[in-house]
């Protein structure tokens, strides 16, 4: 896991994410990726294709280990989109993964 | 401001990254009254260098002093008459007659641009640096980590350990210290031999004795605050269950092993090549770099009216990619209605401090040559992470007749999952490299078609390219 720095240097306003149900309060300078990190850790992020878990490792949008669904949307690169007030994001875990063509709203 | 029109959008000078390169580049155009259009993937000027130093999540005093120049080259550029375009995907690029084409994803909508003139300024990556273990969550880069510093202040909850070669490792360890969390050891994969190079390369050391000092006094204060520092290691594993738990590491010649929650490696970085590789441009192997290169001439321009300047190009560091953006966008300018005497003296004085700074440059790349290479990995290390295929996997398709990257690929999947080959491409080539006795130029790299940035079945279908050529 992640924590933040006490003291930080400027605004550190807040935004409600929503992660695989569960409201979190999260710094709203941060990705989808770093808010996962810091309130999730990186356990259970994502369950990769060849059954083994993965989570991100670059953040800057080349290893694209950071898939994740946001708003229903499944394999967004979660370090390349900045949370807002609302969002909805599912862990790409199978048991946390909404079944295909359900509502997500 | 971004209709998304059948027809296409033109510019006259495009630049694609805002970092310390693309900044440079498009203020400097502005001064001279030209406007260029600026697409970045981020949502925020200032590139992975520069990341949040708008609104900055930690103080100075841990990211440290060199962060304020960016918070100057932001400014000027926010003040500059610039069409800047923030989380704008380029995903395609190619030659027109009159110029370039380029696809741009943007919220979820694809527009065509033309652009008379095109400036890359789209960085670099952090090395792929593949050992056993490396694909396990609680396995990060020392950028990422930085990323999560400078995105939010975040720190991790635990010490980590860190491990590479490089100034990066250094300075993260040095900026966790700062914040009061610092990593518990650092195990340096540098050979001791190489950290002598100074003394044996006294000119090239007195053009780098910024970078030199500032290296030694973090190292000082970390070791002044009881963090171990590793050497002599020539082997590396992450070991854990379903996350990292353990790391082993062979230090002359002994197998230890510490327990460790979170692991940061680093091991340099290289120019991204999607685009310049897409655009058919041609690129060497640099042996001191280690890296494919895009070949540029004098001016920085890589072909007729395209320029590649910054560490998408070669490495530097932000100070020489701010140089070599200007220097883009004054042959830019030269090009459009001349120089002045004035812009000629500009250039030239610009050109001699890039000349020094790479002098400085040699020498650096000789001291942090990237360690523990790929063929000396146990053959179940994972090469290419996302089709999850192993050293011996690569190995069996070689033998079994993959005779260069476009065969293996073939042959493996390699290189075919969502990121690319972006972190399997180098290593795919100096795999087959080894294996073939062949140079990295030889066995080259496969070819890279578009998209070169991920784009969904519905977002392409908004595409007006996909429009306009129907019709």
């Amino acid at each position: 896991m992640f924590r933040r720095l006490p003291e930080t240097a400027s605004d550190s306003a807040e935004v409600t994410l929503w992660v695989d149900g569960e409201p979190r309060q999260v710094g709203a300078t941060l990705s989808v990726a770093a808010a996962l990190l810091q309130q999730h850790g990186w356990a259970e992020y994502r369950l990769h294709h060849d059954g083994t878990p993965r989570a991100p490792l670059c953040m800057m949008g080349v290893c694209h280990d950071c898939l994740i669904t946001i708003d229903g949307e499944p394999n967004r690169q979660g370090c390349l989109v900045i949370v807002k007030d609302g969002m909805r994001i599912e862990t790409q875990m199978p048991a946390a993964q909404p079944t295909p063509g359900a509502s997500t709203g | 401001m971004s209709e998304n029109s059948t027809s296409s959008q033109v510019a006259e000078v495009a630049i694609i990254g805002a970092g310390p390169s693309g900044l440079a580049a498009a203020t400097r155009l502005a001064k001279a009254g030209l406007k260029p259009v600026v697409f970045d993937l981020n949502a925020a000027p200032g590139g992975q260098v520069y990341r949040q130093v708008e609104s900055p999540q930690a103080d100075l005093r841990v990211t440290g002093i060199d962060y304020r120049l960016g918070q100057r080259v932001v400014e000027a550029f926010r003040r500059a008459r610039v069409d800047y375009r923030p989380d704008s995907r380029v995903w395609w690029v190619q030659r027109v007659d009159a110029g370039f084409e380029l696809g741009v994803l943007h919220e979820g909508r694809s527009a065509v641009w033309r652009a008379r003139r095109l400036i890359l300024c789209h960085g670099a990556m952090e090395r792929p640096f593949p050992f056993p273990g490396w694909q396990l969550p609680g396995v990060m880069t020392a950028g990422a980590a930085q990323v999560l510093l400078k995105q939010g202040g975040l720190l991790p909850e635990d010490a980590p350990i860190l491990v590479g070669s490089g100034p990066l490792i250094y300075l993260l360890g040095w900026q966790y210290l700062q914040a009061g969390r610092p990593p518990t050891c650092i195990l340096d994969l540098t050979p001791r031999h190489q950290w002598r190079l100074p003394l044996r390369q006294p000119v090239k050391a007195w053009h780098a004795r910024g970078y030199l000092f500032k290296g030694l006094k973090m190292m000082l204060a970390l070791k002044r605050a009881g963090v171990a520092i590793e050497r002599d290691i020539d082997a590396l594993e992450a070991i854990g269950d379903k996350v990292l738990e353990q790391i082993r590491y062979r230090q002359r010649g002994h197998w230890k092993q510490r327990p460790a929650s979170l692991l940061l490696s680093h091991v340099g970085v290289v120019p991204e090549t999607h685009l310049t590789r897409s655009l058919g441009l041609t690129h060497r192997w640099h042996a001191e770099q280690q890296s494919f290169l895009p070949v540029r001439d004098d001016t920085l321009s890589a072909d007729e009216n395209l320029w590649v300047v910054g560490d998408g190009a070669a490495i530097g560091g932000a100070v020489n990619a701010m140089r070599e953006g200007t220097l883009s966008a004054l042959e830019v300018i030269a090009s459009h209605h001349g120089l002045t005497k004035e812009e000629r003296d500009e250039r030239d004085g610009l050109r001699r401090e890039r000349a020094r700074d790479l002098c400085a440059r040699q020498l650096l790349d000789a001291m942090f040559l990237p360690p523990l290479n790929i063929d000396a990995m146990p053959e179940e290390t994972i090469i290419c992470r996302c089709e999850a295929l192993t050293r011996g996997d690569l190995d069996q398709a070689i033998s079994d007749g993959a005779e260069g990257p476009n065969q293996l690929k073939a042959f493996t999947r390699c290189g075919m999952g969502p990121c690319q080959g972006r972190q399997c491409s180098l290593n795919a080539t100096l795999l087959l490299s080894r294996r073939l006795a062949q140079t990295p130029d030889q066995i080259g790299q496969w070819q890279i078609r578009p998209p070169v940035q991920t784009i969904t079945l519905g977002e392409l279908a908004t595409s007006s390219m996909v429009e306009n050529r129907a019709t």
